[in-house]
């Protein structure tokens, strides 16, 4: 018998992903990849127009054009279509308005699909889909946020109102804390804002596609989704076909960010047109009408009161939210401003909060998960909150941070929103970031720069943020209303020579789940990390799942791999007690090795799996198999952390922003993969830092997006990024055995207001108070003019200046 | 989107007025315009454009909305919708002749009103293309009025 090698594990290496040699060199299986004997193709016929009644639809033209097989329109669909689900109804009283899968009588916002032409040819459909002539008689839209929720003009008459629902949480109801009226009423100081949180538009790079083929027993459909589980699901609801008679598969999906967490039209249009035509059918989108059709995220209105006292003790935070829907609730539209309600607080001890938000219906296509999904939002108003906080009382940002956050040795904390924080040190996290950042140094420039009038001002921007990954624990999510859910699944099958197989519910499109899982897999049971085979992404495959949104992946998913493993070596354990003629209880299990306590009597893996897969020998009863799987409910969420700082760079002479240095530190407990952390974080930032500087989404007033390709809308590329320094702190989790937090998010949530921080300290001494986001350099540029600062006024007030900067460096 | 362009014609205030009613002169100055049916003030008509990788064929109908020969201010407004379903397109045109030394001076102010592709594929191209397409118009009507005499 061999003895037990040393092994160094897996799991904290950063392994280069093994996916990614196929992904990158062309060879993966992308849904528009695929082709299909007979399949046919499919344009949409999209209405140019925010708001208008379908008078009369002409499709006699496209009919008869050459290679079409079928033109569909919203009447044609209207006996299955049924309404497009909305699985999020956050009150009893929640008003929404029917959402056709193809418009019957009305469209409700520019981009909806009227029509689909069904042709031989992708170039067919889309030639003959312009010859579909629709009338509109088109009505007033209704495209402000602000103007429809003062209800002048109903978009749905029938609703009586342009407000969905109004969700309150109430810290004093809630027996958490305080009465918010009087807390601000009690307290030396009280500061409101307003912000907006622009419409951004995920920008996944591989657009939506969908194949559906209806030709075998079950109906399959691939499509670019990031939730075949829960698609399926909802098709079968949303349909009316049994669930066992649909198979989704996702295969290499090209990104989500939310933007795929979604059941959308086009797979319902694309579904029912397989049907119809009884062939297999493609949809693939064109950039255009990514960006029109698919779901955008944020747009809020988010108006705050935070109350505190002279020595920067915060007291209260009072929040009004009206949050834009656009034009129909998607599969969880309503419910993201929700998941916000528990951020907003942040890092932060109050004794009081209230929470109010309205969710409004424009005419706009809807909003829906995007990357962060309601934690962004309320990190960005929180953390712009305290530096306005800091400002008014002349301290520093850090110092007001430093304050009211929860102390390290305070964990684990219940937040006056209801939430158990399970571990953090926001003090570790901080001190290193102020280290790497060279805080003091930059601190002294920028008095340096303001002293001699430097055109290009410096300003630090600073955010210490946390947030809720690991979503969700079911009880949670069902006291919220939400429809399902948030266990996941996972299955581990062990072969005949040992190697294994890892099915896993959570479907990746892009995080790297095949190595992570892989790593695991391979210290839990002691195989080479090479001998994992990570299989997901198929409801025939993986029959039971809840997908990837979140960052709930590797806190939940990875759980459900780890009880899983643990089941096999449990199993694996009798079998390697026979075979050693021991005790079930005397067999310890390392590195892949079954062994007799106390003697040199051992067993490797792959020789029980093998003698498992002959079972000629097994103990009696024993069913000859070590497969097990397991389902892992989290009891709690996780809460990751992180300090990050932004030193920005302001051209006052013509707003030009530049990032001179970001540090960021980000606590996410336990590290699987540091290379994929890594590109998590930098992703993340791109993000983030995008929507502080370059992405919006811009409607006219007649509803039209104006933004509707890459000229208008600003994604930025690695030459608008600097390097980027980052560093972490491990403070792991306790609500699961893998000690891990999540970090899909944590980039984009905390980067956001770092910057924008960071150019309103550049700017505050020239009188500057707010820049809308994206800072762009007409917008900076304006709002120094506004300011009226110009030259000749010098830089007068106060505050967050030099003086302060004095103060942090006697403190250090 | 409001666009306004200046311009004058070496022939009389009459001359002038009278070209500018005659629909049929004006409108095939305009590049890609086919004038279809005139009714009184009504009339129907389409507009070929292309706009970068989009080409639009606008169907549409106008009419005379004001035709005051006393103070030279004529307004037109006309409306379409591109036959490939790309968007709809409208324009409200307000002319006014001044006499002037060695002519008339016109000022066209053009209030376009654009939705659907073309208005989401860029404005900064609408308004440039626009421009391009009422100076071609401007000098075709230029040369119609002074007999073809000068280009």
């Amino acid at each position: 018998m061999t003895a037990t090698e040393e092994r160094a594990p897996e799991i904290g290496r950063a392994r280069p992903r093994k996916e990614d040699a196929r992904l990158i060199t062309g060879r993966s299986r992308y849904t528009d990849n695929i082709v299909l004997p007979g399949m046919l193709h499919m344009s949409m016929v999209r209405s140019p127009v925010a708001r208008a009644r379908i008078t009369g639809i002409d499709a006699s033209a496209a009919r008869s054009a050459p290679g079409v097989v079928k033109v569909l329109t919203g009447a044609d669909l209207a006996a299955e279509q049924g309404s497009m689900p909305n699985a999020w109804p956050i009150t009893e009283e929640q008003k929404a308005p029917p959402h056709p899968a193809m418009a019957e009588e009305m469209v409700n916002f520019a981009g909806e699909i009227v029509a689909a032409v069904i042709a031989r040819s992708p170039a067919a459909a889309r030639d003959a889909a312009e010859l579909v002539d629709v009338d509109y008689e088109t009505l007033t839209p209704v495209v402000d946020l602000a103007t429809a929720a003062r209800d002048e003009e109903l978009i749905y008459p029938d609703l009586g109102t342009n407000h969905s629902a109004t969700w309150v949480f109430d810290s004093a109801e809630a027996g958490t804390g305080g009465n918010i009226k009087e807390a601000i009423a009690g307290s030396e100081i009280v500061v409101e804002r307003t912000f907006r949180q622009q419409r951004l538009i995920p920008a996944f790079m591989e657009p939506r596609s969908t194949v559906v083929d209806p030709t075998g027993e079950q109906i399959t459909m691939w499509s670019a989704t990031q939730i075949p589980h829960i698609l399926r699901v909802m098709l079968a609801l949303t349909l009316g076909i049994p669930e066992s008679k649909l198979r989704v598969i996702a295969p290499d999906v090209g990104g989500g960010f939310g933007g795929k967490l979604q059941v959308t039209p086009e797979e319902v249009i694309t579904l029912l047109a397989a049907q119809r035509t009884g062939k297999p059918v493609k949809y693939t989108e064109t950039r255009s009408e990514s960006m029109i059709g698919a779901h955008h995220g944020r747009d809020q209105i988010q108006t705050m009161r935070i109350s505190a006292n002279r020595d920067g003790t915060v007291t209260g935070l009072d929040v009004h939210l009206v949050a834009n829907m656009g034009a129909y609730l998607g599969l969880i539209t309503s419910g993201i401003p929700i998941l916000g309600a528990f951020m907003f607080n942040g890092i932060y001890k109050f004794p009081a909060y209230r929470f109010e938000c309205t969710n409004v219906f424009t005419n706009q296509v809807w909003t829906d998960a995007y990357r962060g999904a309601g934690r962004p939002e309320a990190t960005f108003a929180i953390e712009r909150m305290m530096d306005e906080l800091a400002t008014e009382l002349g301290m520093d940002p850090i110092e007001i941070r430093e304050k009211n956050w929860i102390k390290h040795e305070e964990f684990p904390f219940q937040t006056i929103s209801t939430m158990e924080y399970d571990s953090g040190n926001y003090e570790a996290a901080t001190e290193k970031a102020l280290e790497l950042f060279g805080y003091d140094e930059l601190r002294a420039e920028q008095a340096r720069r303001r002293e001699s009038g430097d055109p290009v001002q410096l300003g630090i921007g600073v955010s210490t943020f946390t947030e809720m990954c690991g979503l969700a624990p079911s009880r949670i999510l069902g006291a919220l209303r939400y429809a399902a859910g948030g266990w996941e699944h996972a299955q581990v099958r062990v072969l005949p020579t040992g190697k294994v197989e890892v099915v896993t519910g959570v479907s990746p499109h892009g995080q790297g789940h095949v190595t992570s899982w892989s790593q695991i897999v391979a210290d839990r049971l002691g195989v080479a990390f090479e001998d994992v085979e990570v299989l997901h992404g198929d409801t025939q495959i993986s029959q039971r799942g809840l997908d990837t949104y979140g960052s709930r992946s590797l806190a939940v998913g990875g759980m459900a791999v780890v009880a899983a493993a643990d089941k096999v070596i449990e199993k694996a354990k009798v079998v390697a007690a026979h075979m050693l003629e021991a005790a079930t209880d005397d067999i310890e299990f390392t590195a892949g090795t079954f062994s007799v306590r106390g003697t040199d009597q051992s067993v490797a893996f792959g020789d029980v799996a093998l003698a498992v897969f002959a079972a000629h020998d097994l103990p009696d009863g024993f069913e000859p198999n070590l497969d097990s799987d397991a389902t892992f409910d989290p009891e709690n969420f996780s809460f990751p952390h992180g300090t990050h700082l932004a030193a920005m760079e302001v051209d006052t002479e013509t707003g030009q922003v530049s990032i001179r240095k970001y540090v960021c530190v980000d606590d996410i407990g336990n590290v699987v993969n540091p290379l994929i952390v890594e590109g998590q974080v930098h992703g993340g930032l791109a993000q983030g830092i995008a929507q502080a500087l370059y992405e919006e989404a811009v409607y006219d007033d007649a509803g039209t997006l104006l933004t509707g390709s890459f000229t208008e809308y600003l994604v930025p590329s690695a030459p608008d990024l600097p390097e980027f320094i980052t560093d972490r702190t491990v403070t792991p989790s306790t609500t699961n055995a893998l000690g891990v937090k999540g970090v899909g998010e944590a980039g984009t949530i905390a980067s956001t207001p770092a910057i924008v921080n960071g150019v309103l300290d550049a700017l505050r001494h020239l009188g500057v108070t707010e820049v809308e986001m994206p800072c762009s350099p007409s917008r900076v540029w304006h709002a120094i003019q506004a300011a009226g600062s110009g030259t000749e006024s010098g830089p007068p007030r106060t505050s967050a200046g030099g003086d302060t900067s004095g103060g942090r460096k006697e403190e250090r | 989107m409001r666009l306004e362009h200046q311009f004058e014609v070496p022939a009389p205030m009459s001359t002038t007025w009278d070209t500018f009613n005659d629909l049929e002169k004006v409108v095939p100055c305009f590049p890609g315009a086919t004038i279809g049916e005139v009714d009184g003030d009504e009339f129907t008509g389409a507009v070929k454009v292309k706009l970068g990788p989009i080409s639009l064929l606008y169907n549409g109908t106008g009419r005379f909305l004001e035709r005051d020969e006393a103070a030279g201010r004529i307004v037109i407004e006309a409306s379409g919708k591109d036959r490939r379903g790309n968007g709809t397109a409208g324009a409200t045109v307000t002319a006014v002749l001044t006499e002037v030394a060695d002519g008339t001076a016109v000022d066209v102010v053009t209030e376009m009103d654009i939705g659907g592709k073309p208005a989401q594929f860029g404005r900064g191209m609408i308004q440039s293309i626009s421009n391009k397409m009422l100076d071609r118009f401007l000098a075709c009507i230029r040369e119609k009025m002074t007999g073809g005499a000068e280009v």
